[in-house]
């Protein structure tokens, strides 16, 4: 297959891709904090009450949560198409290896790993388990040996998206407007090529209705300047979407560049595999550091050591108060002493959110209604 | 295009394209003129016995990524009978396993015929090209199967599958339960949005038109019928259509003239689809007797 060249911001070089560079005008970009996650699935369920509760979606998650390093969705997802694509390596922060475009076998556009039904019959297989035995006299040091951590996916509306690439009837598009990527359900035939291809394994095929389907970014909630779904019930706050700029243009006031660009604190899933996806993680700071770097690329002990560091860090701090503090889209925000404040697209002040809680305490007995009330921390 | 994918071209033009005097070069069978009812013939009917098989080669397709690296099917038996008003194709091919059941990776046993619209000029021979167009007939085992079961669901395909409801569908009556069938659809993307694979067909063959590769579309008229069973690791297939329907954009044949034809064959136990498939190498003609 003849490739063009692409740059790949988040691999530092050109890099393989079908179709000639072409970037949306404003890209869809989410960011999710994985020390906070606790795998309570309000994510995934908020995603399939409104989008996956049809028929041929039961089993159909277009928003998971797995348990890392053994759970995963489609069954042993990454570590398929990791195994394919063999040992690769970084040179400081520009990747060296192969990216799946450029380790196509011949006749092929991209390096596929294949999940088979089994793989997708269990959502959330290997949940909890953790990545060692547990011995007598064990003690927990940094990073864990014993670990886990979980690992919440959606679709990442890749910049250059293997799914949309391997359509061979150019059903799958990327909106200009915000860069999600769309299947269009009248033009599908089923092939399941972008099944195949997705790296990340976010294109499902509906037996039902026999074409497949993906995360649509919630683009109905986006266009009325909304958070999606899995971002606005997260209980655990996690999560903040936004519009990402590429590095030359990024802004120190919006958050989603603050916290990729500016900060180097999210970090992209896999970006060695060369498709440039729009998800972003904050590393989980227990987990062992080579499977940090092999899923997160060579940023993740730098990522690390700013989330340490973070109780002395006012600007970081404010940033992740507004985390889950609204449900609108933020263009920009501001940290003083005391408050951290998000602002809409148009410069409206949308939330304002104390870095402090303010703390309470009441009397242990109320004499107006006559009864001790317990202190629950 | 890569140099070497023109030189294909190149190469098929040289072998396959008409020449400029008029004069084609390809590959011939006929399709024989018999005394029956050919809007009825059946798979295993005796008139098959009477006509000639023509042994169509097949090869993996090698234009346009991805190529499959191998195919299953490498060759198809054609029999072709008419009556001056329905023509019937009987196409016969071995495979070992039946794939006619929908799942997440299963993919369906399936066989395609395809004309072009306009026999001058002729239109590239894989899936034509811009402003000529071909008419393709394609039969795929999950229709055949939705034929003799009903339309197979995702509970046919995972019948332990657990579910706790459906949104207006579940049992209880109450608020919801009286949505009407196209309400609850909305819940269907693919049948809301009217994706000819969602819905239940009369016929067990598609017809779509394309002009040239990822540009295929279900024309979503059924003049084509068939038959269809998998038997001792073989195929049989019949297609059987009027000879030309009102249509512009369907295939029209004249007895006495000969109609180009081109074949593609796809073993669902390999996974193939889309152009993951076995096709003739280059056109075909079938002359139909006068």
């Amino acid at each position: 297959m003849q490739m063009r060249k692409v740059y790949n911001w988040q691999l530092g070089r050109n890099a393989a891709y079908v179709y000639p560079q072409h970037r949306p005008k404003k890209q869809w970009a989410m960011v999710f904090d994985l020390n906070k996650c606790i795998s309570c699935q309000t994510c995934s369920l908020a995603c399939k009450t409104t989008w996956t509760s049809g028929k041929g979606q039961e089993y159909m998650f277009w928003n998971n949560v797995e348990t890392k390093p053994y759970g995963g969705y489609p069954m042993g997802w990454d570590r398929g198409i990791l195994a394919k694509l063999g040992f690769q390596d970084w040179m400081g922060d520009k990747y060296a290896g192969k990216t799946l475009f450029e380790a196509a076998e011949k006749d092929e556009k991209i390096l596929q790993h294949l999940a088979e039904d089994a793989d997708w019959a269990h959502p959330n297989i290997g949940e909890d388990e953790v990545a060692a035995t547990v011995n007598r006299g064990d003690w927990i040091t940094m990073p864990h040996r014993i670990w886990m951590y979980y690992l919440p996916r959606t679709c990442a509306h890749c910049t250059y998206p293997a799914c949309l690439s391997a359509c061979p009837r150019k059903a799958i598009y990327k909106r200009e407007e915000d860069g999600i990527v769309l299947i269009d359900q009248s033009r599908c035939r089923g092939y399941r090529e972008c099944v195949r291809a997705c790296p990340y394994k976010k294109s499902l095929f509906n037996v039902e209705t026999r074409i497949s389907e993906k995360c649509i970014g919630c683009y109905p909630k986006i266009e009325q300047g909304d958070m999606p779904q899995c971002v606005t019930n997260c209980i655990g706050k996690i999560r903040l979407h936004g519009y990402l700029s590429t590095p030359d243009k990024a802004r120190k006031d919006n958050p989603i560049d603050y916290l990729v660009h500016e900060r180097k604190l999210a970090l992209p899933l896999y970006p060695q595999f060369g498709t440039e996806p729009n998800s972003y993680y904050i590393p989980p700071i227990h987990a062992p550091l080579p499977y940090l770097e092999q899923m997160f690329g060579p940023g993740a002990a730098q990522a690390v050591d700013t989330y340490k560091a973070i109780k002395d860090d006012q600007t970081l701090k404010g940033l992740l108060v507004l985390f889950g503090s609204l449900e609108k889209l933020l263009g920009s925000f501001k940290v003083d002493t005391n408050h951290a404040y998000g602002y809409d697209e148009k410069g409206n002040e949308a939330v304002k959110v104390p870095l402090t809680e303010p703390m309470y305490i009441r009397a242990y007995y109320d004499k107006k209604i006559k009864v001790y009330r317990h202190n629950t921390p | 295009m890569s140099g070497k994918m023109l030189f294909i071209l190149f190469g098929i033009a040289l072998v396959a394209a008409p020449v400029s005097a008029g004069e084609k070069k390809f590959v011939e069978f006929s399709s024989m003129r018999r005394n029956i009812d050919v809007s009825k013939v059946g798979l295993n009917d005796n008139v098959w016995k009477t006509a000639a098989p023509y042994k169509q080669p097949l090869q993996r397709q090698f234009l346009v990524d991805p190529k499959p690296a191998d195919v299953g099917v490498k060759e198809v038996l054609v029999q072709s009978v008419h009556d001056g008003k329905y023509i019937a194709f009987r196409l016969v091919w071995k495979d070992a396993a039946r794939n006619d059941n929908p799942k997440i990776m299963n993919f369906s046993d399936s066989a395609a015929l395809q004309f072009p619209v306009k026999k001058e000029p002729l239109p590239e021979y894989f899936m034509g090209e811009p402003e000529k167009p071909v008419h393709i007939l394609h039969w795929r085992a999950w229709r055949s199967a939705d034929r003799k079961h009903g339309f197979q669901t995702v509970k046919t395909a995972y019948p332990n599958m657990v579910v706790d409801l459906y949104q207006f569908d579940y049992p209880v009556q109450g608020k919801g339960t009286e949505k009407t069938q196209a309400e609850k659809d909305i819940f269907i993307p693919g049948k809301a949005a009217g994706n000819p694979l969602s819905v239940p067909h009369k016929e067990i063959i598609e017809e779509l038109s394309a002009e040239g590769s990822g540009t295929l579309k279900s024309m979503n008229i059924e003049n084509t019928s068939g038959e269809a069973e998998w038997k001792n690791g073989e195929w049989i297939v019949v297609f059987r259509r009027p000879l030309a329907v009102d249509d512009p954009g369907s295939v029209r044949f004249k007895p006495g003239e000969k109609m180009p034809v081109a074949f593609a064959v796809w073993e669902g136990g390999r996974k193939e689809s889309a152009g993951r498939k076995s096709v003739s190498p280059a056109w075909a003609e079938v002359k139909v007797e006068p």
